[in-house]
């Protein structure tokens, strides 16, 4: 009640100052059947009497009513009458909300501080003969509830140290668990029983549509008296965050451009307009803000917002997106981890070079590979050439119709089983023969001999018929894409002999008579890939379609490791998350968002992958020991965890949806603001409303 | 279009009109022009002259000779030796000064062009008229008398009035008792708001002596819809009483109160055999005079 606005009720006083001060002087007329007037006035006389004190009553009365209802009084009814019980100790389970929703701030404090601190004033006020248990509710946890103790000391210390977590509550499942633990103690068989809830109240951590718990006595199930205190004291919880983030290579932006989207929520009174969505790119020291944009937040609802960026440099990258700053600041920022394409260094080898460029196979490599927005960057030489170059410089070499490496043949062994890539075209200068004396080694399987499907401009030109479009090199073409390679007419290709059964390659084209035209193998920590037929116009016109390009830019990038072969999705807070640990590396720890290490046992000298449970949003850096040597933090193996959805969504129950599901107001009651065991209070302005409403209807009805 | 007789007779266009003379002419030749027979032909052994005969004329006062002369039937008309002797008894008292609207005629002014204007049209037909004012007491009074000149006497007294005083009937009903003693018309023009309740059987007093009595009821608009809503302090008009009262609360016991006394009067006048005439000062003179004389003619037919 606002004590200031009862300075209103002086309104009750102007139909009494109107009477005495402002009645109309009646005007004096000679009238000749005055006798009939005295009569009327004579009969009517009590009746006017009474109405002109109704009058006044209900003029008066619709002053004041209004008056007081501006002021909101609340009646305050005794709590006895608010849940009834029988007078007595009780057996008490005490539930303290901690997930990550009472994280949410009101001012300076934290929902589950106010929580924690109800909590313990519930377990301060109990009488020594009053025994208790509490259970502490959020993350993945199974609720566990130890039976009601009278050790009050030991309980008051869990619940000072109860921490918030990151993590989902299921307050139904934790309310169960509380109220089974009463059922089952044999200390409160013969007391009462008696449920506390800290809780935001928010709808997403109660499951309605299952049986409220009930305690089961020998006598049948009895329903405890349950108590919420509501930590937000009845104020809606309005919020705004980051659902969802995804980035997806865009090369119009550059080389290794993105196009990134990012998902914004609200849930308020009124939409947020230009709200600052900032981009981060890099982490801990060398984050920077690459985009600063805004975006309009519905009132209730999502909307996306696109931003581009290009990475400046290849490898392991982080960036973030985040909200401005608000109540719950957890849901503003999401982070993503994404292995760039990084620059690839390629060799191109032309075996048989020619003064007609379009006769040329480096011609159409280096042009598809050199593209502006390309990652690969290649450099052409011939066979005289390739004495003096250094392999182990590149990351992946182009042998393109060559018909003998000589000396340098076991330097090539050597740098693709060090992790280097080959691609193999052939021509009319290859020689199986050569080939298998050679770069067996490599060789994904043996030459045999060439094939004519047909002469130029023949139409029955062999087509490429099973592909295997899945493959990360490939996989760029989908929809009306994969024309490009379905369209290409190959007239000559080199057959291959039977594949050896060691030899771990994979098709990954084959032509429609069932040849091979592209297949893989991996030697050693490298990749080969071998083309069956020229990357000039003498054998296939591969090279004027449109798929050339990309397959190039593709197959030299996967050759060189720069494709991801797996999207690397973020983990939901408290989901369990595997790292994968390469051969030779040893995960020794986690850093998690807040700088803090935590330290993972391995074992003693196992390698291979670790399944973590992060427990708090944010990035995750992975501390690995490479080959015996020292820890670091690995980049490539840093993975981002979100917030969990769930806990973002701050709708609150209404108290009386929650009370109706214990029982009603006979078993349970919200505390809401006020000490626990103080009187319910129960608004009377809108019953004044009423008042004021009935009474200027008789006002009218009174003044006809 | 409205006819021109109609519209001078209204209260308001009579109520412009500086003397009552020009009222009771006006109305007169306003009533005149309404009816298309002689309102009255007296009875008398002296014949006056021949009227040929119709359906419902007296068969017993066929002219057998005439019949035996002319073969037609002829009805004899006779002039009676002494006309009707009329009194007209005019309330003066102060409730008659009342109007509810300044454009009206006081409840006085209205009788008195009722009363004037009979007096004329008596005096015309060869009957004699005769004047008593009351209030109090009797005021003023003129013997009844049959010459074109008397009329002129009553309309000047009846001009020179003023209303005052209270109303007692009894007084004007007392004085007819004494002065009238052969069978007269007697016309009361009077608002009928006297303090004796035995007003009315005063009156009928005179009916049982064989008086032909019309009550002219004259009230103003404003007494019978009391359009008062405010706060009123009402003075009687009469005496020194005063009422306050707000309109809107008396107004529906007021109206009852009326409904009921008229509804009285008029049944008890019924009973009585007295003849009533209820005259609202905003309804047209001729409105009120010519269906009266027509029922007088039809009665006297």
């Amino acid at each position: 009640m606002s004590p200031a606005l009862l300075w209103g009720l002086l309104a009750a006083a102007i139909p009494i100052v109107i009477h005495l001060f402002f009645r109309r002087r009646p005007k004096p007329t000679p009238f000749p059947a005055i006798d009939f007037i005295l009569k009327a006035r004579q009969e009517t006389r009590r009746r006017l009497r009474l109405k002109r004190i109704l009058l006044f009553l209900a003029r008066t009365s619709l002053l004041a009513a209004a008056a007081l209802a501006i002021a909101r009084p609340r009646l305050v009814a005794p709590e006895a009458k608010a849940a009834q019980g029988p007078v007595g100790p009780a057996a008490v389970a005490i539930v303290l909300d901690a997930s990550a929703s009472m994280g949410y701030r009101i001012g300076a404090r934290a929902l589950f501080d106010r929580a924690k601190a109800d909590a313990i004033d519930v377990l301060t006020g109990l009488g020594s003969e009053e025994p208790a248990t509490v259970v502490v509710c959020g993350g993945p946890a199974v609720p566990q509830a130890d039976p009601p103790s009278f050790d009050k000391a030991e309980l008051r210390r869990r619940l000072s140290e109860a921490e918030l977590t990151h993590g989902h509550a299921d307050l139904t499942s934790c309310t169960g668990a509380a109220v089974r633990a009463l059922a089952e103690s044999a200390a409160g068989q013969a007391l009462r029983r008696k449920l506390y809830v800290a809780t935001d109240l928010t709808a997403v951590s109660w499951r309605l549509d299952a049986p409220a718990p009930v305690v089961t006595t020998p006598a049948g199930p009895v329903r405890p008296e349950v108590t919420l205190l509501d930590a937000a004291r009845g104020e809606p919880l309005p919020n705004t965050w980051l659902s969802n983030l995804a980035a997806d290579p865009d090369p119009s932006v550059g080389p290794r451009g993105y196009r990134i989207t990012a998902t914004a929520n609200g849930q308020m009174a009124e939409p947020m307009k230009d709200a600052a969505l900032s981009l981060k790119v890099g982490e801990g020291r060398e984050e920077r803000i690459a985009i600063k944009s805004f975006i309009e937040i519905p009132r209730s609802g999502s909307t996306k917002k696109t931003l581009t960026h290009d990475f400046a440099v290849g490898g392991p990258a982080v960036l973030s997106v985040s909200l401005p700053g608000d109540a719950y600041p957890e849901d503003n920022s999401l982070f993503l981890t994404l292995n760039v394409p990084r620059e690839v260094k390629a060799l191109v080898v032309d075996g048989a070079p020619s003064p007609v460029r379009q006769r040329d196979a480096a011609f159409y490599v280096e042009a598809a590979l050199a593209g502006p927005s390309s990652p690969v960057r290649p450099a052409v030489v011939d066979l005289d050439g390739l004495g003096k170059v250094r392999l182990a410089d590149y990351d992946v070499i182009f042998l393109l119709n060559v018909r003998s490496l000589g000396e340098k043949a076991q330097e090539l062994v050597d740098f693709v089983e060090r992790g280097g890539g080959l691609f193999l075209a052939m021509g009319d200068e290859v020689d199986p023969d050569r080939y298998e004396l050679e770069l067996k080694r490599l060789l994904p399987a043996p030459l045999h001999v060439v094939k004519t499907a047909s002469e130029r401009g023949d139409h029955a030109a062999a087509r490429f018929a099973e592909v295997e479009w899945e493959h990360p090199a490939l996989s760029v073409f989908t929809g009306p894409a994969r024309e490009g390679l379905e369209s290409v007419r190959t007239f000559r290709y080199m057959l291959l002999k039977p594949e050896r059964k060691d030899s771990a390659s994979r098709v990954l084209v084959r032509y429609d008579d069932g040849s091979p035209a592209l297949v893989e193998a991996r030697r050693g920590q490298g990749r080969v890939m071998l083309f069956t037929s020229t990357l000039d116009r003498e054998w296939s016109d591969w090279t004027i379609r449109t798929s050339f390009l990309p397959a190039m830019q593709r197959l030299a990038a996967w050759l060189a490791g720069g494709l991801e072969e797996r999207r690397d999705w973020p983990t939901p807070v408290g989901a369990p998350r595997t790292i994968p640990a390469p051969e030779g590396v040893s995960v020794v720890g986690l850093v998690g968002p807040d700088g803090r290490e935590r330290k993972v046992d391995p074992g003693p000298g196992r390698s291979g992958s670790l399944s973590v449970i992060p427990d708090a949003p944010g990035l995750w850096q992975v501390r690995v020991v490479r080959n015996g040597g020292k820890e670091a933090l690995d980049p490539s193996l840093a993975f981002a965890v979100w917030p969990d959805p769930r806990e973002s969504d701050m709708r609150r129950l209404e108290p009386s949806e929650l009370t109706a599901w214990f029982g009603g107001e006979s078993h349970a009651r919200v505390a809401g603001d006020r000490p626990v065991g103080e009187g319910r209070q129960i608004p009377l302005w809108s019953w004044l409303l009423v008042v004021a409403v009935a009474a200027f209807l008789a006002e009218g009805l009174l003044v006809v | 279009m409205a006819e021109p007789a109609k519209t001078i007779l209204d209260p308001v266009v009579l109520a412009r009109l500086a003397t009552l003379k020009l009222r009771v002419r006006a109305v007169a030749e306003g009533v005149l022009t309404g009816l298309h027979r002689s309102p009255h032909h007296g009875q008398s052994v002296e014949f006056a002259e021949h009227k040929e005969y119709t359906p419902g004329d007296e068969i017993r006062h066929i002219d057998w000779k005439a019949y035996g002369k002319f073969d037609k039937y002829y009805v004899k008309r006779f002039e009676q030796e002494t006309n009707l002797r009329a009194w007209l008894l005019v309330d003066a008292s102060g409730s008659m000064g009342y109007r509810g609207k300044d454009d009206r005629l006081t409840k006085l002014e209205y009788a008195s062009a009722l009363a004037g204007t009979l007096a004329y049209l008596l005096v015309r037909q060869q009957d004699a008229a005769g004047l008593a004012v009351f209030s109090g007491s009797i005021v003023r009074s003129i013997s009844p008398r049959a010459e074109p000149s008397h009329v002129t006497a009553i309309v000047e007294t009846l001009e020179g009035l003023a209303a005052g005083g209270e109303t007692r009937l009894g007084s004007a009903v007392d004085f007819l008792v004494e002065r009238a003693q052969r069978r007269s018309g007697v016309f009361v023009f009077s608002d009928l708001m006297d303090g004796d309740e035995r007003i009315l059987k005063l009156v009928a007093e005179l009916r049982k002596r064989k008086h032909e009595v019309t009550l002219f009821h004259v009230l103003d608009p404003a007494e019978i819809e009391f359009p008062f809503d405010d706060p009123t302090l009402f003075l009687s008009m009469e005496d020194e009483r005063t009422v306050e009262a707000r309109g809107r609360d008396v107004k529906k016991g007021y109206l009852e109160l009326l409904r009921r006394w008229l509804e009285e009067t008029r049944r008890f006048a019924a009973e009585a055999d007295l003849e009533y005439v209820l005259a609202r000062t905003d309804t047209p003179l001729d409105e009120v005079l010519v269906p009266f004389l027509a029922r007088r003619e039809r009665s006297a037919a």
